[in-house]
């Protein structure tokens, strides 16, 4: 095996964690993962030996990310669930969520995915603001707007989650 | 000179380790002189930890094979990209199955599982649903006219306070009960409910599910629909070829109800 797959492969890991924060479900996070992975290796020779692959592969995620949030506004899939909204969100398969996570969880997937996107590449990606920022393909002051208002909005929503449990426990 | 003018701003800088280290000390003493400020901050990192403790277990499970094959050019028979929604649903009948297993550790063997199809409890409820559904003088053991044993035998095997619910308001009459294998060496309770216009509905219940979670799975070819909970202890599926908003509707009637049974 050559040493870019090699490396590659090293880093699909932290892809799906990626993927995972961006779309919650295992499989559809995975098939995200799968289409970065065939566009890198068809654009193999776009990157350096000796560079990371991350910050490569983080970008080609991103571009298809953006891309499949367009398909699905346009195709209103989110108000087709079965179940009320937030109801029908099915777990993962792969863990049982305890209800902090579950409700972290819920609370991520219901910001805006380019703020989600922000907030997730720096909070547990760990890139600067600058790495970020380049991945996304914005500037660096869109950036930090969107990750300030990506965690008002996401506090906003877990304090809304908090007062209805207490609403519920009140009722009972 | 020493800065002192901080804003919002510098929360998030600083929290992102975006603050250049010779403000680090002024910020702090900011920080301490306002108390919004620090609260604000300290909700910030308790929500980036909840984050990343969601997260974590990803990096720790196995890659899915699919995924290597396409870096090793060994092409994996791939789906079609974007896959419509079955996954949603197959994806969350997993759980269902590897919660009604029972003992099931969080992490351990979990992506294999997954990646085996290993959801047969979903599948369980939908081919007891098939089976007995269809059946006229042989679908239930125990008839409802005898529901009180019914319900009585039910518990004591399956291990769980059960009260058939009532699902007249719905449309639907008790028809009676079955007990049935689910997942190795559980046990399952399947009570069979039917309209005036013999339409079947059935609900399938078991104990010993560590996981929690809801979601629809529906059988290869399109019908019927199961709709699930998992809750501390018990697994639920209601399972019919209803329109699915009715489904959804009795199934929810009838998952109130057997709660309200269940910690009664």
């Amino acid at each position: 095996m050559d040493a870019k797959k090699a490396a590659i492969l090293s880093e699909i890991p932290r892809l799906r964690r990626y993927a995972r924060s961006l779309l919650r479900e295992r499989d559809s996070a995975d098939d995200l993962v799968q289409d970065c992975l065939e566009r890198a290796l068809v654009r193999l020779d776009n990157w350096q030996t000796g560079e990371s692959p991350r910050r490569w592969l983080f970008t080609i995620m991103h571009h298809l990310f953006i891309d499949q949030m367009r398909k699905v506004n346009r195709r209103g899939e989110a108000a087709i669930l079965p179940l009320e909204a937030g109801e029908a969100q099915a777990a993962p398969a792969d863990q049982v969520e305890t209800i902090a996570s579950r409700e972290i969880m819920d609370a991520l997937q219901a910001i805006s995915p380019d703020r989600r996107a922000a907030l997730v590449m720096v909070a547990i990606e760990g890139f600067s603001y600058a790495e970020a920022a380049n991945i996304l393909g914005v500037p660096a002051g869109t950036l930090m707007s969107r990750i300030a208002r990506g965690r008002e909005e996401l506090r906003g929503l877990l304090d809304d989650t908090s007062r209805r449990r207490s609403i519920r426990i009140v009722e009972k | 000179m020493t800065r002192s003018d901080f804003s919002e701003r510098d929360i998030h800088m600083a929290l992102d380790g975006e603050l250049p280290g010779e403000e680090r000390m002024a910020y702090d003493a900011w920080l301490e002189a306002n108390p919004e400020m620090k609260a604000k901050s300290a909700r910030y990192i308790a929500d980036r930890a909840a984050m990343r403790a969601a997260l974590a277990g990803v990096m720790e499970e196995p890659v899915p094979a699919r995924l290597r094959q396409v870096v090793l050019g060994e092409a994996p028979a791939k789906a079609s990209p974007w896959r419509s929604r079955w996954w949603l649903s197959a994806a969350a009948a997993v759980v269902l199955a590897v919660g009604g297993l029972g003992g099931y550790v969080a992490g351990i063997d979990s992506v294999s599982r997954g990646d085996d199809g290993d959801d047969q409890l979903a599948e369980q409820a939908i081919a007891a649903h098939v089976l007995y559904a269809a059946e006229k003088r042989h679908a239930v053991e125990v008839p409802a006219s005898d529901k009180d044993h019914l319900q009585t035998w039910l518990s004591n095997r399956v291990g769980l306070k059960l009260v058939a619910p009532d699902l007249a308001a719905e449309g639907f009459q008790l028809v009676g009960g079955r007990l049935l294998p689910a997942g190795g060496q559980g046990k399952a309770a399947m009570l069979l409910y039917e309209d005036a216009k013999g339409e079947r509905i059935s609900l399938f219940v078991t104990a010993e599910s560590s996981a929690t979670s809801k979601g629809t799975y529906t059988a290869e070819g399109g019908e019927p629909e199961a709709v699930y909970w998992l809750d501390k202890g018990y697994a639920c599926a209601v399972v019919g070829s209803l329109p699915p908003e009715r489904l959804s509707d009795v199934a929810k009637t009838a998952y109130g109800q057997l709660v309200a049974g269940i910690s009664s």
